[in-house]
């Protein structure tokens, strides 16, 4: 079990070495440099563009900014081109939004992917079992911008309510209970249309893999002895099919995070997408250097909690 | 349990999820008095010297105060400085003080003159003479210097040397050679200096070539810049308001006027605001309330750049730029009628009211900026009364005109939008070809359509609401028919697929666009369109601002491209149209070259007097016209939108007495009287009127 | 010594004839490959039917569907509907080519993983891990942004960064065949790996990677609208349903259809494939019956 972790740690931190390097050249040698002054403008001389590329080593060997990025992003020096802050503040003063729509989002993804899954299961063949799917790729298949959308107008066109940002501005709250669910309120419409994708595709994991287990010979010969059919159902067969659901987790990370841009963008919610999408555009090659690097390693470690969380759930897998 | 998980954590959540939906829902807004703005442009330091954007400006001019200011006619006024005057000194070298002072008995003689010059006082220091004159400028110095025999005076030599290090090397290039006089020394960050001596200059730049190869410094050079008869330096004195305090109880002194110079100066700060203090030879601050600020030569539009929001010294002095980034520019302290309170990244900004301010504090309790990232949320957010102010795009105002409830602005926006041609190009090198473009694409039709009315057609490269624009400009009217004939004339014919062809080249070009600006693509698909009637072939390519720029505009590597021009009123266009701006990186990216105009240029900076001014404007504006470079779209019209009932204007009359009027927009924009804003429910709640001392 | 391939194939036909949905979401495909495909050819063709795409008529702009313009104009006076035919290969075109960009790498690198085991495997493996890494979203959007958002590109950048699941897949698959009889039998008779791998393993895993891909084509779609609605999808003046709705988002509030019908198509079009897929997938689905 240790020796695993050790191999599997040192495999990741060979493969985040490749990763930052790829991605930094990726960034770095592509169209487009840093013009952090805004559209053109004409009062710019050549002897302040000189001194910007010099104050953000942009001028150096690109093997050299590779150095002094990477440096930086270890002694926590690494500032944005845009602003001048560390870009690690800037990652960090977003993380606590994006952390709780994300942890929201896994939580209604697997808590409704589950009911769906297990409801298709018991009705399985039959007409809801078609309705559900066919609902399910419809989720899929939504553009997420044009829900959003149609939310976010609808709700504010006709019930006023206001959607955008983590907090109703204006409004002075009586006491903690209304501002948290005032929180929880701006939290939870992002979230669920984040998760609109995901509530789909584990609903059908979770039936697939609840109609195997029923199928299995165990459940058979449960069933045979005579159990009740419900405590089968939920006893063995859901409980078998979990597993995976569960470690499937780490999985939804990344999409999470991506996905997030547009979202973020049309609810003006202050996350990493929006960071990354803004960092992008502006050629802040600091800010994404570190984006870049930070969520490679989040998942990686992810990855390895989850496989590590297997082999506790599952004895039959053993790490070596 | 496991059934718990199935059935109860979805209920829960959709429980919790109705609750939340009735709680914020039955809560209503508390109308404080406050104003709230949504934008789409968050800054990104608060500090006005290290930023350009606009999101950051719109903060600062709350905050922070400058010198001087644009009154509500777009004048130049006063602000943190109680007066201004401008003067000059002139001085005139001689190969020794006996012709010096030869020369002074020649400007004594001329004593019935004096007063047509501007001068004041001549008095001779060694063999240099030096004229005092109350009015800044060349063309008083030049007559008095016609005054004396060029062969008993000297010529002055700038020059400029490019080096690593450059106040160490000057340093030691002094020690080196202790025989040079250097009569004047400047330099530009740590990477470049300037120094003026009398005379040539050749052999000075000979030792200074020997001394830079002998110090091993290879890459560095050192040549002349420029040679001229006089120096003409031109002085302006400040008198500061005594009454100033920073946000955090400081007064406000010429210290700050000093530090403020010194810090855009400064490497580390990367001020993008340097190139318009590269000028100043020295500022000097004799008391706190007094600031002479010299510059190096006669350049009239410097004044303006004294309108660009002082930082206070107290403060930042002595630290580095990494404590700029951390602390002052998300925690900005300035003067201004509002103090910073707290920023949300990537949500909201919000400012109070400041209860010292030097004019009496504001009506309003504090200003919010909200940060919505899309166009979409802005606008819902003001129609529901989340925000009271909407910067809405021309083509949506139509739609609230005749709505009661909203009172809208709109004025000239400072810019302008053009085709500009890649004049290196043999396509559009012949000005018949570009009048005939101009003359087929349909200017009127452009703004009814996508501007819905909002803007003027342009008539160069001065929209006509500066005041020193010249208004016998006609926009060049929409005739297919004369586009025709002007490109037959030019030897273009129509060829077999409809597309003109001369000399077996086809007609046909890319017109390249930025991204993420809908104004300019819609723009780009109309060209394109009502030049296709006319029989070329337009391509339109659209690609991302950065990518736009480095691999193209940048490179000078485009056939024509849709841009526009924002700037203040400044007839300084050195940077855009003179042909020494044409290079890679620069901003006179078609390649535009006229002699005239370039010595128009070069003299209109010069030039002090506003008659003059505005003639030799006229006729750079009249020249470039006529060479048609670009082809002049139009100035948009700046539009925003706010409820009508939200604010009050109640402000000095200038009698001593207020004034309360509707929300008005002036020249200068809507936020000009911000601080006279108030809400009308509070209107029995507001701060005591105070006395304003002018 | 061939496996038996051809009754799986009818079985899987057969079943898929039983599935109403599929039929139904086959036929909205099989219509909008020959829509598309006709209108590829009048696109190029600059046949101004039923009107041209890129016309602009100002006097006529966002205006509501109406029976000139059935689906309303944008805001230059563009037909919509004209616009949405023209452009309704790229999406396609996007969706399909996309997808076998990413099959290819996917087929070919699991392929191998999968064959030899051992090392290459565990490190074919880790680094799909490291691509795995990234939100794919956001890397495409980098990769696009910084690349310029041309078809070509975006293309090529879907297919690059969405390999991975089928190359996971046909390791499995693999991994799971080697041992098989015939598989050994031939490796017993001499035949060369090639040879094995493409005419014995891959026909198996056929019917899995099929559906994989069938998946894969709406994946791809959304995307593309994604990145048009952030401004990186395929650029105008080539009007394409991505780039219609990210023009027209600006007037959502004034012009419904502007958003309202590409989005639609696009809806349509990525269900139409999910369910098709899913039916197929129902269809190849033979392990469950054999127990």
């Amino acid at each position: 079990m240790i020796t695993f972790i050790v191999r599997r740690l040192l495999i990741s931190l060979v493969l985040v070495f490749f990763i930052s390097l790829i991605s930094f050249f990726i960034i770095t040698l592509t169209p487009g440099s840093p013009y952090p002054w805004g559209e053109l403008n004409p009062k710019i001389s050549e002897s302040v563009k000189a001194n910007f590329r010099k104050q953000f080593h942009l001028d150096e060997p690109i093997w050299k900014q590779y150095w002094f990025n990477m440096r930086g992003l270890f002694t926590g020096e690494l500032r944005s081109i845009k602003d001048g802050r560390p870009v690690l503040e800037r990652i960090t003063e977003r993380l606590p939004a994006t952390l709780a729509l994300n942890v929201c989002a896994i939580v209604i993804a697997l808590s409704f992917g589950l009911l769906v899954g297990v409801y298709s299961a018991r009705v399985a063949g039959q007409w809801q079992d078609t309705a559900l799917s066919t609902v399910s790729f419809a989720l899929l298949a939504i553009p997420e911008f044009w829900v959003a959308y149609l939310l976010i107008i609808g709700l504010t066109e006709w019930f006023a309510v206001p959607l955008m940002g983590t907090v109703s501005h204006g409004i002075v709250f009586p006491n903690a209970l209304a501002s948290s669910l005032d929180w929880i309120w701006h939290l939870a419409l992002p979230a669920t249309l984040l998760a609109l994708g995901s509530v789909a595709a584990q609903s059908r994991y979770v039936r697939a893999s609840m109609l195997e287990t029923l199928r299995e010979d165990y459940i058979r010969t449960a069933r045979a002895k005579g159990l009740p059919s419900e405590k089968v159902l939920y006893h063995h067969a859901l409980r078998n099919s979990l597993r995976p659901v569960i470690t499937g987790i780490g999985g939804l990370l990344p999409a999470l995070i991506g996905g997030a841009v547009i979202i973020e963008t049309i609810f003006a919610y202050p996350g990493i997408g929006r960071l990354g999408y803004q960092a992008v555009l502006e050629r802040d090659y600091p800010t994404l250097v570190a984006l870049n690097f930070i969520t490679a390693v989040l998942v990686l470690l992810g990855n390895l909690l989850a496989d590590i969380l297997y082999s506790l759930v599952d004895p039959r897998v053993r790490l070596e | 349990m496991i059934r718990f998980f199935v059935y109860g954590i979805p209920v829960l959540l959709v429980a919790l999820l109705v609750a939340s939906f009735v709680t914020v829902a039955s809560f209503s807004t508390d109308r404080k008095n406050e104003l709230t703005i949504g934008s789409i442009g968050e800054p990104t330091k608060l500090n006005p010297i290290q930023s350009a954007e606009s999101g950051a400006s719109e903060v600062e001019g709350f905050v922070f105060e400058a010198l001087l200011q644009y009154d509500a006619n777009l004048e130049i006024t006063t602000q943190l400085a109680k007066s201004f005057t401008l003067s000059q000194t002139t001085t005139v070298f001689f190969q020794d003080p006996a012709a010096a002072a030869a020369a002074l008995q020649l400007v004594e003689a001329a004593r019935p003159s004096w007063s047509a010059w501007s001068l004041q006082a001549a008095r001779t220091d060694g063999q240099r003479l030096l004229l005092d004159l109350t009015l800044p400028g060349m063309e008083a110095s030049a007559k008095i210097f016609s005054l004396f025999d060029p062969k008993t005076a000297l010529p002055l030599a700038t020059l400029r040397v490019e080096t690593e290090k450059a106040r160490a090397t000057l340093e030691d290039f002094q020690k080196a050679n202790p025989d040079i006089a250097i009569e004047r020394s400047w330099f530009d960050y740590d990477a470049a200096f300037e120094i003026t001596v009398a005379g040539e200059g050749t052999s000075v730049e000979e030792r200074l070539k020997k001394f830079l190869t002998g110090t091993g410094n290879a890459q560095a050079t050192a040549a002349v810049s420029e040679t001229r008869n006089f120096l003409a330096e031109p002085l302006v004195h400040f008198v500061l308001r005594d009454d100033v305090r920073w946000h955090d109880g400081a007064p406000f002194t010429s210290r700050d006027v000093a530090f403020t110079y010194r810090a855009i100066m400064d490497e580390t700060v990367a001020s993008p605001r340097k190139p318009d203090f590269d000028l100043i030879q020295k500022i000097e601050t004799p008391n706190p309330y007094e600031a002479l600020v010299t510059y190096r030569k006669p350049y009239s539009p410097a004044l303006n750049s004294w309108m660009m929001p002082l930082i206070p010294a107290h403060i930042l002095e002595d630290k580095p730029a990494s404590w700029w980034a951390d602390n002052f520019n998300r925690n900005p302290i300035g003067t201004g009628p509002f103090k910073f309170s707290r920023w949300k990244t990537n949500e909201s900004l919000r400012l109070v009211r400041n209860d010292d301010y030097y004019q009496g504090p504001p009506w309003l309790e504090g200003i919010v900026f909200r940060y919505l990232p899309d166009p979409i949320s802005i606008r819902l957010a003001f129609m529901t009364r989340q925000t009271d102010f909407w910067g809405v795009s021309p083509w949506a105002v139509s739609s609230l005109l005749n709505d009661s409830r909203f009172q809208i602005f709109r004025y000239p926006a400072n810019s302008y939008e053009y085709v500009g041609w890649n004049l290196r190009n043999p396509l559009f090198q012949d000005v018949r070809v570009r009048t005939a473009f101009a003359h087929a694409v349909n200017g009127p039709q452009m703004i009814e359509f996508i501007l819905y009315g909002n803007g003027v057609q342009s008539n160069g490269i001065f929209p006509p609401h500066f005041w020193f624009s010249n208004p016998e400009i006609k926009p060049i009217p929409y005739d297919p028919a004369a586009a025709a004939r002007l490109l037959d004339e030019a030897g273009w014919k129509p060829g077999p697929d409809g597309i003109r062809v001369k000399d077996g080249k086809r007609m046909a070009f890319t017109l390249i666009v930025n991204q993420a600006n809908e104004v300019r693509k819609d723009i780009a698909t109309l060209v394109q369109d009502n030049l296709r009637s006319l029989g070329v072939e337009v391509n339109v390519e659209i690609y991302e601002w950065a990518v736009f720029i480095s691999r193209f505009i940048n490179k000078l590597e485009f056939e024509a491209t849709v841009l526009g021009w924002s700037t203040g009123p400044d007839f300084d266009v050195y940077q855009v149209w003179h042909s020494s701006q044409s290079n890679p990186e620069q901003l006179n990216f078609v390649g535009y070259k006229n002699p005239r105009v370039d010595t128009l240029i070069e003299q209109i900076r010069q030039e002090y007097n506003p008659a003059t001014i505005k003639a030799m404007a006229g006729e750079i504006q009249k020249l470039i016209f006529e060479d048609q470079p670009y082809l002049f779209l139009f100035v948009p019209n700046s539009t925003s939108v706010i409820w009508k009932d939200s604010f009050r204007i109640c402000r000095p009359d200038g009698k001593g007495g207020f004034m309360d009027t509707p929300v008005e927009v002036t020249k200068a924009g809507w936020t000009y009287y911000m601080q006279w804003f108030y809400r009308p429910e509070f209107a029995g709640k507001l701060p005591p009127k105070r006395e304003v001392r002018p | 010594m061939n496996p038996p391939a051809q009754t799986p194939l009818a079985r899987v036909v057969s079943r898929f004839r039983r599935n109403r949905i599929g039929l139904i979401s086959l036929a909205a495909i099989i219509v909008l490959f020959v829509v598309a495909a006709v209108f590829a050819v009048l696109s190029f063709a600059h046949v101004p039917f039923p009107m041209d795409p890129n016309a602009t008529n100002l006097e006529r702009k966002l205006l509501p569907p109406n029976l000139t313009n059935w689906l309303g104009t944008d805001n230059l006076g563009r037909d919509l509907f004209s616009r949405m035919l023209h452009g309704s290969y790229i999406s396609l075109t996007v969706g399909f080519v996309a997808v076998a960009v990413s099959l290819l790498i996917g087929v070919v690198v699991g392929a191998i993983s999968g064959y030899f085991g051992r090392w290459v495997d565990n490190i074919i493996m880790r680094a799909v891990d490291a691509i795995m890494c990234f939100p794919t979203f956001f890397l495409i959007l980098t990769a696009v942004a910084l690349l310029g958002p041309s078809m070509l590109n975006i293309i090529v950048v879907i297919g690059l960064v969405s390999w991975t699941g089928t190359a996971r897949l046909v390791r499995a698959e693999f991994l799971t065949l080697r041992e098989t009889e015939y598989v050994r039998a031939a490796r017993a008779l001499g035949q060369r790996t090639p040879a094995i791998i493409f005419r014995h393993i891959l026909p198996n895993a056929f019917a899995p990677i099929f559906v994989t891909a069938v998946l894969g084509i709406p994946a791809a779609i959304l995307t593309e609208a994604g990145l048009s609605f952030l401004g990186f999808g395929v650029q105008p003046p080539q009007a394409t349903w991505g780039n219609i709705i990210s023009d027209g988002k600006t007037y959502l509030l004034d012009a419904w259809w502007l958003i309202v019908f590409p989005g639609l198509a696009i809806f349509l079009a990525a269900l139409a494939f999910y369910l098709a897929g899913d039916a197929l997938r129902q269809a190849a689905e033979t392990r469950s019956e054999r127990k």
